[in-house]
């Protein structure tokens, strides 16, 4: 795999095509070089060659001239047991050997047929330029250089004592020589070695250079474009490439880290943007839900206040009948009479129930109540006089902590006292019939207004965060039926906010509940 | 001497029983009816000064009443009782031709001076 990978990578390739480039340019010189210099080479010897025979020739001169056959012959044998002659012959004008360092070769007659002579003695070649030399090979592989010389017919030579040669003789013999040419065979061969090691050291060192120069400037920057790449791809953004050549790579590189700030850009926006529409939604989310509550709550009221209606007509009228039937009672009674003053009390009640209906009715419809300046420790008096003597109260420590010199606030005592009848009632019920209420009121001072506030605590079981999220809702009640309606508190609230105050719980498990009422002070002028 | 002579019409028989022991004592003639249409018969009979109407009423209600009292029998002065709910719709009787509204639970003071005061309207 990683084989394969280096094969198909860019630098493989470009280093394969460099390689093979090299290898051929370099084969291909190294071919010509060496065979020009072979040339050249055997050029030499060839001259040497000539020389060498010249001096067959010089040496052997002396001899002929004398006809000392013996001193010719050993002459020619010394000459031909020197290093790299391999034979030196004379051959007489018949063909035969008349001299040889090879002394069994003597007296053999060479056929002109043979091969051998017919380099020069066949009829086609007459007009051609005799070729002087030719090179065979021996036994052993090695080349072998042979040298002709023919021995041409001088003044000196049928001039001589000895008359063995007539004068019109142009040719008398031929001197051959054969030299060995296996000391320049293994010069070359080791050269031959040698430059084919020097050309693979070259190649190793090319190849080492160019691998050292492809890796540090195309593998590595792509390999860490790659990988930024793919980092990119994984969604690392912030990854920045190093890279700062001024070639093709590092444009590329500051092409791709353009585009990776460009989006990382993009992307943060989005993602604010996505924040900021998921903060969006979520507010619309619950400024819906709060208006929804609102619409819930609101025709939660309005159906009270469809519920109270009815009712109020209802009651309406057998209260009419009660006050009727009352006032003619009383006429019957002069007053100061016990029957007057109760008579008196049952009409005052009805007349309480009719007020209490128009709070109903004006709670439902929000009418403004007849507000005036009130006295709140006036109110809540009032309203635990009508409670003291239930037999519910028989056992409940009331406690009244009462600030002497309250603000007044401006508000319908009758509402307010239902307000005060309500929490003290829920007090009682809470702590069934044995306990502690205390009821405070105090004057509170902030930067911008005064406040009254009321609070009516209670030694009851507390109220759980469940109850307390609904305490405020019509019909919301934990009391049996025919007990509690679950109206009392939503009027209330109903109440105090329409007197522009508050209303507020504290409450712990186990140890009971104070709830708080609010309402601005009235400030003469 | 009769002082004049009422019609109440109230579906309720408390109001009607209110309205009669209010007023009777104090010389008017006082005649009942349950509901619109019985008033609205007794009127074709008799000749009467005040007719006081509840508003509510199954079948028919006040302002139909109201509409054809004045309509047939305009010399008679009308008065509408209301219940708290109804105070927009008493004072829409009022531009109906109404004499004036009451509103329960009232006291037999207060529906003796609003009839005495429809009464004394009429004399003029
Ligand atoms: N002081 C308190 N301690 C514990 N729970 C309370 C207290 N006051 C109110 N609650 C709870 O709040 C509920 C609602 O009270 P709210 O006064 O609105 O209705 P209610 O008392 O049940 O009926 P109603 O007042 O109409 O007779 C009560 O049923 C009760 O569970
Ligand atoms: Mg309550």
């Amino acid at each position: 795999m990683l084989n394969r990978k280096s094969i198909h990578s860019l630098t493989g390739k470009l280093i394969m095509a460099i390689g093979t480039l090299m290898v051929a340019g370099s084969t291909v010189f190294w071919y010509f070089l060496f065979s020009h210099q072979e040339r050249e080479l055997i050029q030499t010897s060839i001259k040497y060659g000539h020389s060498f025979v010249d001096l067959v020739k010089k040496s052997t001169r002396y001899g002929m001239l004398t006809f000392q056959e013996l001193l010719i012959q050993q002459t020619i044998e010394a000459i031909g047991s020197a290093e790299g002659v391999i034979r030196v012959r004379i051959f007489d004008r018949k063909g035969k050997i008349a001299h040889s360092s090879d002394k069994q070769d003597i007296g053999t007659i060479l056929d002109i047929r043979a091969p051998y002579c017919q380099n020069c003695h066949s009829p086609a070649e007459a007009s051609r330029k005799i070729p002087t030399w030719t090179i065979t090979k021996d036994s052993n592989g090695y080349r072998v250089l042979n040298i002709v010389q023919p021995i041409y017919n001088e003044v000196s030579c049928h001039t001589s004592a000895c008359h063995a040669h007539s004068r019109d003789q142009r040719v008398l013999g031929l001197v051959e020589a054969n030299l060995s040419l296996s000391l320049l065979d293994t010069g070359i061969k080791k050269q031959g070695i040698a430059i084919t090691v020097y050309v693979a050291i070259f190649l190793c060192v090319i190849s080492v250079v160019l691998c050292t120069i492809l890796w540090n400037f195309v593998t590595t920057p792509v390999n860490m474009l790659t990988k930024g790449m793919e980092r990119v791809a994984g969604g690392d953004l912030d990854y920045h490439l190093d890279i700062d050549t001024r070639d093709e790579i590092g444009q590329l590189a500051q092409a791709f880290n353009a585009m990776t700030s460009d989006l990382k850009k993009a992307k943060n926006e989005l993602v604010e943007w996505g924040n900021t529409l998921e903060k969006k939604v979520q507010e619309k989310t619950e400024a819906i839900q709060r208006a929804q509550a609102q619409l819930i709550h609101s025709e939660k009221l309005a159906s009270l206040g469809r519920m109270a209606a009815g009712v109020a007509h209802e009651i309406n009228s057998p209260l009419t009948g009660i006050v009727t039937f009352g006032h003619l009672l009383l006429k019957r009674f002069p007053p100061g009479t016990e029957e007057h003053d109760d008579i008196q009390v049952i009409i005052e009640q009805a007349n309480r129930c009719s007020t209490i209906i128009r709070g109903l009715l004006g709670f439902a419809r929000a009418s403004a109540a007849d507000k005036a300046h009130t006295d709140i420790n006036d109110v809540i008096n009032h309203a635990l006089n009508i409670v003291k003597n239930k037999a519910d109260f028989f056992n409940i420590k009331l406690i009244t902590d009462f600030d002497p010199v309250l603000a007044r606030v401006k508000a319908d005592p009758s509402q307010l006292q239902q307000v005060f009848l309500n929490l003290i009632m829920n007090a009682a019920d809470a702590v069934e019939g044995k306990g502690t209420i205390t009821i405070a009121t105090r004057t509170l001072r902030d930067d911008t207004a005064d406040f009254v506030e009321v609070e009516v605590r209670d030694t009851g079981p507390g109220i759980t965060d469940e109850n307390l999220e609904k305490i405020f809702e019509p019909f919301f009640t934990t009391k049996p039926v025919g007990k509690g309606t679950g109206l009392g508190l939503a009027v209330t609230h109903g109440i105090i906010q329409d007197h522009g105050g508050k209303i507020f719980i504290k409450t712990k498990l186990g140890e009971g509940t104070s709830f708080f009422v609010r309402l601005p002070a009235f400030r003469e002028g | 001497m009769v002082k004049g002579k009422v019609l109440v019409i109230d579906d309720e028989e408390i109001v009607r029983i209110s309205c009669s022991r209010a007023l009777r004592p104090e010389g008017f003639d006082v005649q009942l009816a349950r509901n619109g249409v019985e008033g609205l018969g007794m009127l074709g009979k008799d000749r009467f000064d005040v007719v006081l109407t509840d508003l509510k009423m199954p079948d028919m209600d006040g302002i139909e009443v109201l509409k054809q009292v004045k309509e047939g029998w305009p010399e008679a002065e009308v008065i509408v009782i209301t219940g708290y709910q109804t105070v927009d719709t008493a004072v829409k009787s009022i531009k109906l031709g109404a004499f004036d509204y009451v509103e329960k639970p009232f006291t037999p003071d207060k529906i003796l001076a609003a009839v005495t005061a429809a009464m004394e309207h009429k004399k003029k």
